[in-house]
């Protein structure tokens, strides 16, 4: 069954989100969808390069009174 | 981008720390393999009796401003930054063997987040594919 998986990284400053959403992906499976909530203004860039070079899908990537949401698809699993 | 992230490791001062745990973290999160060659003055904040690197003289003035800066975002330490990026990359810590030799330190008296110590041949054919920093 695929899972959402929730990520809270609000207050944290770079690298911290990235590192959260690497956190969670590590147990996440191909199918699964990431929620990543988080409020430093480098996330937004930050977020597109990693599901670029961890061969992930970004569904959604929205800002809302200072928090930044991003949604992933998990495609990019091994193995 | 490069096949990983080579990082030299020379300085021993608190602001080269800050980027030594920024960048190794960040390769690690983007499945960046990071081989970290730790040498000259840094050598001893990577040994168990590890003190605490401080601020150079020159930025002085700056240290309070990005003390408080630091502690506001709740930045961790560089040292759990790199401790952090072992967990989630394929991350390593060499300590060259001739600081080593000159220092005076075993490998025995080695922090647990080093791998080995190694010397340079092996480092550059670690990572020839890489792109290398010197920091």
């Amino acid at each position: 069954m695929p899972e959402l998986i929730k990520v809270d990284a609000r207050g944290m400053a770079c690298p911290g989100p990235i590192s959260a959403l690497t956190r969670a992906y590590r147990k996440a499976k191909n199918g699964d969808t990431i929620e990543v909530l988080a409020t430093d203004p480098g996330f937004k860039p930050d977020v597109q390069a990693w599901v670029k070079r961890t061969n992930n899908e970004l569904i959604e990537l929205t800002e809302e009174g200072g928090v930044i949401k991003a949604v992933i698809k998990v495609t990019g699993k091994r193995g | 981008m490069a096949k990983g992230l080579g990082i030299i490791m020379f300085s021993g001062t608190a602001d080269k720390f800050i980027p030594l745990g920024v960048l190794t973290q960040t390769a690690a999160n983007l499945g960046v393999p990071v081989r970290i060659f730790v040498t000259g003055f840094a050598l001893p904040y990577f040994t168990k009796n590890k003190p605490e690197p401080r601020f150079p003289k020159e930025f002085e003035d700056m240290v309070p401003k990005v003390h408080e800066g630091m502690e506001r975002v709740k930045a961790p330490t560089w040292y759990d930054m790199v401790k952090d990026a072992k967990e989630l990359g394929d991350v390593k810590v060499y300590v060259c063997s001739l600081m080593a030799e000159i220092v005076g330190v075993k490998k025995e008296d080695m922090d647990p987040i080093v791998d080995d110590v190694v010397g340079a041949a092996f480092f550059m054919n670690e990572t020839e594919d890489y792109e290398i920093i010197f920091i």
